[in-house]
């Protein structure tokens, strides 16, 4: 019996595949004496258009796209789903198997509407699920972190001479007070962000049961109050969380639940589940390391700073490497708490003739690379970065200038071994080269606008502070700019 | 065939590429020679990003590279014989010896790229494949390509 089969082929470029696509398909339907028509969704606009009585006539609608097609048009009809390769490769192959194995599309059990039609299981991986929760996160990044940039400008005392004296708002003034609560929002925004990204990269994993145990355990592991340390996770928990989740739910899902509490799994069964999952996971198996980890790195901080008094670039090197390697996270934490430590310490027992400046100059040197690395990289390789990207380096821009180092932490959270060596090297570079010229940082912002907005003394008034951080950023950014791999680049495009 | 879009001088025989990414710098350099493209190493990234999406390689040492990147000027077809087989990762698992690769312009009128997807479409033709892979001769290469319609 002759049948009758209806296509639709799509490629991301809309010239090559979605034509070879259709004409392997032509080809391979004549032959074997089928009726075929096939609609073209090229760049040029969808040509050879199937209308509602081909597709009502049709035994077979088959789907050869590297985009997404809405498939809501064939509801009812046996569908078949791949890219327009398989379709090149082998029209007849493909011919037969969809006939073997096409489902009926909008049957009881499947999803309407929500399909995704065009992305095969091969693109869906480890970097679709993160750039999914990055999606979700960087508006929250932006706006969080441009308000928390704004107030931090204003939290600079200054005295009768125009130096800044302490950092800090002073609520005496209405002005102060209005900018100590606008830094407040972008905290708000900061620790929220965290379980956002977590939550959606979940959702992206197992859907809408893993969305609440991902937020709860991601804010859990970000809460140093609730881990008893000195800081939270920050993002790397965050992943660590979402990915656990994801996949825990994911095999929830997969258990044969007695058909009567069945409404109730999506709802209640799973999330409650893998809350408690994860919630112990995180205070046991995440607390309790970071906890260790932090006490332990102070410690051999403390060790480095006393034995390397004749080698101040190593300390430097090693604080500057930090502050990059988690943005916010347990390590930049450490190193950023060791610095100002030292500080009030030595301020306090030597006063400023002979306090210990370098633990603190090197990571206020290095807070600002990651962002305005990845900035500049954005600038200098333009097609490396998708448009959704350009918006978040520019926002990155905005808060690496005022040093705040959030702004990285969507392209680090995508790329997580290149973007932290490229961070870490850029760090540590800015870290090492304030050391090795003797800056000293007492207070201000800890970008290159530090040299204006601050108050630092260096070998070459202004200069030496902007060339400094400058060179760790150039590091950051060349890294970066050739390490960008294909992956990511197309899984944020994907995302969008 | 309208030869704003491919004529003789698209036709190079590389003699010295032997990766792929030598083969894409290749075919940019000869777009860009051209006055198809504005920036010769924009094109080629642009070619290796759309290859990261999925192979254009695919039967018979075939492979049709193209881009819509921001850097192409105008709609083209440029035919690229290598000497040495390029590693390509084809549908087939055979090394590609002949590459078309296309210019994409974002804006191009709609009577060009239709062109563009014709010889996307001829391509799927076996004997044209044959055509082309035996044909040594400049002259009728151009002429083979130049009966697309």
């Amino acid at each position: 019996m002759s049948k009758k089969i209806v296509a639709v082929t799509a490629c991301a470029a809309g010239i090559a595949h979605t034509y070879m696509a259709a004409e392997a398909i032509e080809q391979a339907a004549k032959e074997k004496g089928y009726d075929v028509k096939v609609e073209t969704n090229g760049s040029i606009g969808a040509e050879n258009v199937l209308t509602t009585e081909d597709i009502a006539n049709a035994d077979l609608v088959l789907v050869a796209a590297d985009i997404k097609i809405n498939p809501i048009r064939f509801s009812g009809k046996p569908l078949y789903v791949t890219d327009s390769n398989a379709a090149i490769a082998d029209g007849a192959g493909l011919i037969d198997t969809a006939l073997k194995d096409a489902k009926v599309f909008g049957e009881k059990g499947s999803k309407v509407g929500n399909i995704q039609i065009g992305n095969d299981h091969s693109k869906v991986n480890f970097f679709t699920h993160i750039m999914s929760g990055i999606s979700y996160m960087i508006p929250m990044v932006i706006a969080a972190g441009l308000i928390l940039a704004i107030a931090n400008v204003y939290a600079f005392q200054r005295d009768d001479m125009g130096r800044i004296v302490k950092w800090g708002f002073d609520n005496k003034t209405a002005m102060g007070g209005l900018m100590a609560n606008l830094f407040q929002v972008g905290q708000v925004g900061f620790k929220l962000m965290i379980p956002l990204f977590a939550g959606f990269v979940a959702n992206s994993i197992a859907d809408k049961p893993a969305i609440a145990p991902a937020m709860i355990g991601a804010y859990l592991a970000n809460d140093p109050t609730s881990l008893h340390t000195k800081a939270g996770g920050g993002f790397i928990a965050a992943l660590i969380v979402a990915f656990i989740v994801g996949y825990f739910v994911k095999l929830l899902k997969k258990i044969k639940w007695p058909h009567i509490i069945q409404p109730i799994v999506p709802i209640m069964i799973i999330p409650v589940i893998a809350t408690l999952f994860i919630s112990l996971i995180v205070f046991y198996l995440i607390g309790e390391p970071i906890a260790t980890l932090m006490s332990g790195l102070y410690a051999w901080l403390t060790w480095l700073n006393t034995n390397s008094t004749s080698a101040p670039v190593i300390i430097g090197i090693v604080l500057g490497g930090m502050m990059g390697f988690d943005l916010g996270g347990p390590i930049n934490k450490t190193a950023l708490i060791f610095g100002t430590a030292v500080f009030a310490d030595t301020m306090a027992k030597y006063g400023p003739t002979h306090a210990n400046f370098l633990p603190q100059t090197a990571t206020q040197a290095a807070i600002s690379v990651a962002p305005l690395g990845v900035w500049l990289a954005s600038i200098i390789w333009k097609n490396k970065f998708s448009k959704d990207e350009k918006v978040a380096t520019t926002a990155a821009l905005g808060m690496g200038l005022v040093g705040v180092t959030e702004g990285a932490i969507p392209f680090v959270a995508a790329d997580p071994i290149r973007m932290i060596i490229a961070n870490v090297s850029g760090s540590a570079v800015a870290g090492g080269l304030v050391a090795l010229t003797g800056c000293k940082f007492y207070g201000g912002i800890g970008s290159p606008l530090g040299s204006f907005i601050g108050y630092i003394q260096q070998p070459i008034p202004l200069i030496t502070w902007i060339l400094c951080v400058c060179a760790g950023i150039a590091v950051t950014a060349l890294i970066i700019g050739l390490t960008r791999s294909p992956q990511v680049m197309a899984a944020a495009k994907e995302a969008v | 065939m309208d030869a704003t879009i491919f004529n003789q001088d698209h036709i190079l025989l590389d003699t010295t590429s032997t990766t792929q990414a030598e083969a894409f710098q290749a075919i940019a350099d000869l777009a860009a020679s051209l006055g198809y493209v504005s920036d010769a190493k924009a094109y080629a990234a642009g070619l290796k990003e759309r290859e990261a999406g999925a192979t254009t390689g695919f039967k018979d040492g075939f492979a049709i590279p193209h881009s819509n990147d921001a850097s192409i000027l105008k709609p083209g077809l440029f035919l690229v014989k290598f000497s040495h087989p390029i590693e390509w990762a084809a549908l087939d698992n055979q090394p590609v010896t002949v590459a078309l690769a296309l210019t994409i312009p974002k804006d191009g009128g709609k009577e060009h790229l239709k062109l563009l997807s014709q010889i996307a479409r001829k391509l799927m033709n076996a004997e044209f494949r044959t055509t082309i892979q035996n044909e040594t001769d400049a002259v009728a290469l151009a002429s083979s390509v130049n009966r697309i319609q």
